[in-house]
């Protein structure tokens, strides 16, 4: 059969599929804190936690049966969730010192 | 030395009037000049204090290219009116962003679809590392800022996909036609499916048997598939990638990163390919950029003091 091409951005599936967790990404909870928070007063930054490029001609994985999420994903998600908790509270100890320190410049 | 307290007092008894006043108004005019009433209130105290203004919009970023000069991509950004995308610079590397209200965006389709018409217009002159859908800053200064901490990991990715662009391929089956074609070319397959039509006892380990046959050999097959197209696209490909097929009619869901030059070439032997396996259904899209390439993970982290 004839094989068609379309363009990237006339398919919303093929979109998702790619924009949401591919190329350059920063953690949800990240996102929400740039456009809540101010970066210079909690002392933060965004840094690079890691960089992959996948420069390799990949052998076929084809298969039928659907495969179960590796163990390793529900591990991963739990240790972020763990490292966001310990920085929410650096923030917000970091915010209480700022208050505190100002208070006690004003007199 | 004694005057000196009176007319401070004096003047935040006008400040709480001027609020008074501007509260009874925010009532009647509606929720646009309540939303603009902390900005107006607080920019001359932030002006006294010697701070920056504060930014009523923030900055939504597209991808990151190479260079050294401003550039305008038009009317194509986020926004039910497209908004202007430019760029902010840090040494020779660059974000492309567009003006956006300071929120987290919904992925809603015009703003997926959005995102991706900035990245495949950016994408026709340029190198790009595509930013995932939904990265708002502040200001500009918290940009520049990425740009320059994350600076060499920029330039080395940034290298790396130079002048490269993906395609994405699916392949897909008509299942239970492929499942007709093993029972005629498969002879267990076909001597089990004979038994169990013309037995009148119970034919239960028959059908356990069938089943796995047929499943095996539907396994086999997307497996010879898979690997002959991937095999045929080779030599006309710097990488590929399979993800996890979605569905049971879809049996391979490839990337593929091209060298521009060699992008005509990867077309015709994708439509050969495609001419080859008259049965099987080829979604072919692209050019994207190297989305499946790419992963850089960015994450929120202390500033170390005095740095």
């Amino acid at each position: 059969m004839a094989v068609e091409r379309t363009s990237g951005g006339t398919s919303l599936i093929d979109v998702l599929d790619r924009v949401l967790d591919k190329g350059i990404v920063i953690d949800a909870w990240v996102r929400v804190s740039l456009v809540g928070i101010d970066l210079i007063t909690v002392e933060a930054r965004v840094v690079v936690a890691s960089i992959d490029t996948y420069l390799k001609y990949s052998e076929a994985v084809g298969s039928v049966t659907p495969a179960s999420r590796p163990a390793i994903d529900g591990r991963g998600t739990e240790a972020v969730i763990a490292e966001n908790a310990a920085l929410r509270a650096q923030i917000a100890s970091t915010r209480r010192e700022n208050t505190t320190s100002r208070r006690l410049r004003r007199p | 030395m004694p005057p000196k307290p009176k007319p401070s007092r004096r003047t935040a008894r006008r400040a709480r009037t001027a609020e008074k006043k501007a509260s009874s108004t925010n009532g009647v005019t509606g929720s646009r000049v309540i939303r603009e009433m902390p900005m107006r209130s607080t920019a001359p105290a932030v002006a006294k204090a010697g701070a920056k203004p504060v930014e009523s919009r923030g900055k939504y970023v597209y991808c990151v290219i190479r260079s050294e000069d401003p550039r305008r991509f038009g009317a194509v950004g986020l926004g039910s009116v497209p908004a202007e995308v430019s760029t902010v610079h840090y040494k020779d590397i660059a974000a492309v962003v567009s003006d956006t209200p300071l929120e987290v965006l919904d992925a809603t389709r015009e703003n997926v679809l959005a995102h991706e018409r900035v990245n495949e217009a950016v994408m026709r002159d340029h190198t790009v590392i595509p930013m995932s859908f939904g990265t708002v800053f502040k200001t500009r200064d918290d940009i520049i800022e990425l740009l320059r901490g994350a600076y060499s990991a920029f330039i080395d990715v940034l290298l790396k996909m130079e002048d490269k662009v993906e395609f994405g391929l699916k392949v897909l089956w008509e299942r239970d036609e492929v499942v007709k074609q093993i029972e005629r070319e498969d002879d267990d397959v076909r001597h089990l499916k004979g038994e169990i039509s013309s037995q009148s006892g119970p034919t239960y380990f028959a059908r356990v048997q069938y089943g796995r046959l047929v499943e095996s050999a539907l396994q086999a097959r997307s497996e010879r598939y898979v690997s002959e197209i991937f095999e045929a696209l080779r030599d006309v490909a710097v990488a590929s990638r399979a993800n996890k097929p979605i569905g049971d009619k879809m049996i391979m869901n490839a990337a593929f990163l091209v060298s521009r030059d060699r992008e005509v070439a990867f077309d015709a032997k994708v439509k050969a390919v495609g001419a080859k396996y008259a049965h099987l259904t080829f979604r072919y899209t692209g050019p994207w950029p190297p989305y499946n390439f790419v992963n850089i993970r960015l994450k929120l982290e202390r500033a170390t003091p005095g740095g």
